[in-house]
């Protein structure tokens, strides 16, 4: 305010200051928004941003000036009311909650209102009258999006096949839409004999800190048993703390597993065979999984010279449980040497193998060991035939 | 062996049943045999050649004992075969040969110090046609000769061979498995065949020879020939087959072989190598097929005996051919009361 004019330049320029005034007034009516609230006392409330917009889980912060227009020192008891429920505030002026505040004629005090726009609210327009004595404030905040306080345990892909060995691998994401980190107890309901786990990486966790709307990928790994049934078997797994949890199911599908197991009719794995002559065997190939085997080929790996021939050398399909036999026909090299050799069978189909190592021991041919007993008995006789012929002289 | 005292403490009076009439039928032949196992201990030369094979079994088994002490800490023997080791290792930092070695050296040497004057020292001596005038019978005598000669041989074999063995017990302290006993026992009988083929050789030159000091010196010089030249001779015949291909083929090698075979020394040697080390699976050239897919895990006895059964049949052979050849000739011969 510069100083106070003569009373005669007052006059002259009232006409002017009546068209200002209506001016002013009018582009107040038409901009609709009354930075003030007038008040009969001469108190009004003034904050620069009425309406605005936040999302859900925001401290909204306002600086309201209350001003004193009346030639008195003013006491003014401020306030909030609101429709909308769940909404948090505090009036503070000088670091301090504040119910009521004195203001000197013609000046102004500031206080500070804290909103909280809470986590779980509509999508809409909110209003709130902040009250000064007799004067409002009306401030009006839209909330961009609706708030919720909730997780989200999702997987792209809930569904695997696999046969009995295979290790089930899903991916699941665990969101956070509570608006505060939070950290997750994880935990499976598997299914009896399934081992779950949970990994981040390449490791195995427990828990999981998610950041306010963020989301973490976590791999689930559930092995079978190993003598589990064909079939689906559901896994509810569950991300959970005290405040908010999240869950949803996986699920694997077992196919039947492939076994397959080769051994000799007699379970022994040794054998003798006189060199150059053969020996035949039983083997006995077992299905010990859940599912068909077919064409299951034998072959063998024996020494050099050696022949080892199936029979048969593919067997066709074994059922579940059941088993197949087979002779195998062992011949040894003539040129092998006494003792023991390592002859490996194999057994195998497209989905699984098995394999055994017998040894065999050759023996020498009898044959010589009588030729030579024929020449002793020969020279015995010849000696003898000259006990005979000279003896008794 | 039934002792003569035995034989004559039997009653001489008394009915002559047929089992007497058979016992004073046999009576001659084992008093001959005792009478020869008399000789033979009383005799400085059995003494000596006595004395230097149980100083040299004496000095293996010590060889034997210091290099198995030594050796199962470094690992470098099977502890599987301990006791068979005994007589087959080597204790290489005191250059002292094993048993087998001195039996196989030593033993043709008391083979034919035994056998090389039985029949012409007899004859020059004019003690035969006096024997032979007596109640005997002329096979009797040939037959006991060697027989006491071999009992005698049997005798010293096979008590060095316990006497190892006793020691063997005492330093390794485990007793060994039925099977490693019975191949040291098969291993002694083979010792005393393979004895007993020197002596049958030089009794043979003793009936040929009429000098005693040309038959000793013919049989000595044979086992020298089997013992040492043969070796040379097969080294020179090898030397040459290599030629410039820079090895031998398979076939060459099998032929050296069994020129090498025809030495008794050789049988007895692969036979005894063979019996008392059961790792041994074959005793000619292996070929890689044969190789490949063996597991090297010893051999059971009846196989190692299978795969020795030619050298021991052939040294059981000979031996008998040269008794058959022995006793023929002395059977021909003129036996007159003096020369």
């Amino acid at each position: 305010m510069s100083a106070v004019p003569s009373r005669l330049s007052i006059r002259s320029l009232w006409p002017s200051c009546l068209v200002l005034a209506l001016a002013c007034s009018l582009l107040l009516a038409l901009t609709g928004a009354a930075p003030r609230a007038h008040a009969a006392e001469g108190i009004e409330l003034y904050t620069p941003y009425t309406e605005l917009s936040a999302p859900p889980g925001e401290s909204i912060s306002y600086s309201i000036e209350v001003i004193n227009d009346s030639s008195a020192t003013q006491q003014v008891a401020v306030g909030l009311t609101t429709e909308a429920a769940d909404w948090q505030y505090e009036l503070t002026a000088g670091g301090r909650a504040i119910r009521t505040l004195a203001v000197k004629s013609g000046e102004s005090q500031t206080l500070t209102l804290q909103l909280e726009v809470p986590l779980q609210v509509e999508k809409g327009a909110y209003t709130f009258r902040v009250t000064g004595g007799a004067a409002a404030l009306p401030l009006t905040v839209n909330v961009s999006e609706a708030g919720t306080f909730s997780s989200e345990l999702t997987s792209d892909q809930a569904n695997l096949e696999g046969y009995a060995d295979t290790t089930f691998s899903f991916t699941a994401s665990l969101r956070n839409r509570t608006g505060e980190a939070q950290t997750y107890a994880l935990s499976a309901d598997s299914p009896a004999g399934w081992d779950v786990r949970f990994k981040s990486g390449s490791d195995t966790i427990t828990s999981i800190a998610v950041e306010p709307n963020a989301s973490q990928t976590i791999t689930v790994e559930a092995v079978p048993p190993q003598s589990v049934a064909a079939g689906t078997y559901p896994i509810p797994i569950r991300a959970a703390n005290n405040a908010t949890s999240a869950e949803t199911s996986l699920e694997a599908v077992v196919t039947g597993n492939y076994g397959l197991a080769l051994s000799t009719s007699n379970d022994l794995l040794s054998t003798d065979v006189t060199a150059g002559g053969e020996r035949r065997l039983d083997v006995v190939v077992t299905n010990t999984g859940t599912a068909e085997l077919q064409d299951v080929s034998l072959t063998s790996q024996a020494p050099v010279g050696w022949e080892v021939t199936f029979e048969p050398a593919t067997i066709t399909s074994v059922a579940p449980g059941e088993t197949a036999n087979a002779q195998v026909r062992i011949k040894s090299s003539g040129e092998a040497l006494a003792g023991d050799y390592a002859v490996s069978l194999a057994a195998s189909s497209a989905q699984k193998a098995d394999d055994l190592t017998l040894r065999v021991a050759v023996k020498a041919s009898v044959l010589w060991g009588w030729i030579g007993v024929l020449i002793v008995v020969a020279v015995a006789a010849g000696i003898y035939y000259l006990f005979r012929k000279y003896g008794r002289r | 062996m039934t002792s003569p005292q035995q034989d004559a403490a039997l009653p001489h009076g008394g009915g002559m049943n047929a089992a007497q009439e058979e016992t004073r039928l046999r009576r001659p032949f084992w008093i001959l045999v005792a009478k020869e196992i008399g000789d033979h201990m009383r005799s400085w030369r059995f003494g000596i050649l006595f004395a230097i094979i149980v100083l040299a079994s004496v000095g293996s088994v010590y060889g034997a004992i210091t290099a198995l002490q030594g050796g199962v800490q470094q690992a470098e023997f099977d502890a599987n075969f301990l006791f068979l080791q005994m007589f087959t290792a080597v204790d290489s930092s005191r250059q002292l040969p094993n048993f087998m070695t001195f039996v196989s050296f030593l033993g043709p040497l008391m083979g034919i110090a035994l056998g090389f004057d039985s029949i012409n020292t007899e004859r020059s001596k004019g003690t035969l046609s006096r024997l032979l005038s007596q109640p005997i019978y002329r096979d009797d005598f040939i037959r006991a000769k060697f027989v006491a000669a071999l009992l005698l041989i049997a005798a010293v074999v096979f008590s060095l061979g316990l006497l190892v063995m006793g020691v063997g017990l005492l330093t390794i302290g485990f007793p060994p498995t039925p099977e490693q006993f019975l191949r040291v026992v098969l291993f002694l009988c083979l010792a005393v065949v393979y004895i007993g083929f020197w002596l049958t050789l030089s009794i043979l030159f003793s009936i040929r020879c009429r000098q005693a000091a040309t038959s000793a010196l013919s049989g000595i010089a044979i086992w020298i020939f089997f013992s040492f030249f043969y070796g040379m001779l097969l080294n020179l015949l090898a030397g040459s087959m290599i030629g410039d291909a820079g090895q031998m083929s398979l076939r060459q090698q099998e032929w050296l072989l069994a020129l090498n075979r025809l030495s008794p020394a050789q049988l007895f040697s692969e036979a005894t190598t063979t019996l008392l080390m059961p790792g041994v699976r074959s005793l000619g050239p292996m070929t890689m097929e044969q190789v490949y897919g063996a597991i090297p895990a010893p051999l059971p006895l009846g196989q190692s005996l299978l795969l020795v059964w030619p050298q021991l049949t052939g040294l059981l052979a000979a031996t008998m051919v040269c008794f058959g050849l022995s006793y023929l000739l002395f059977m021909r011969q003129e036996i007159r009361s003096r020369m």
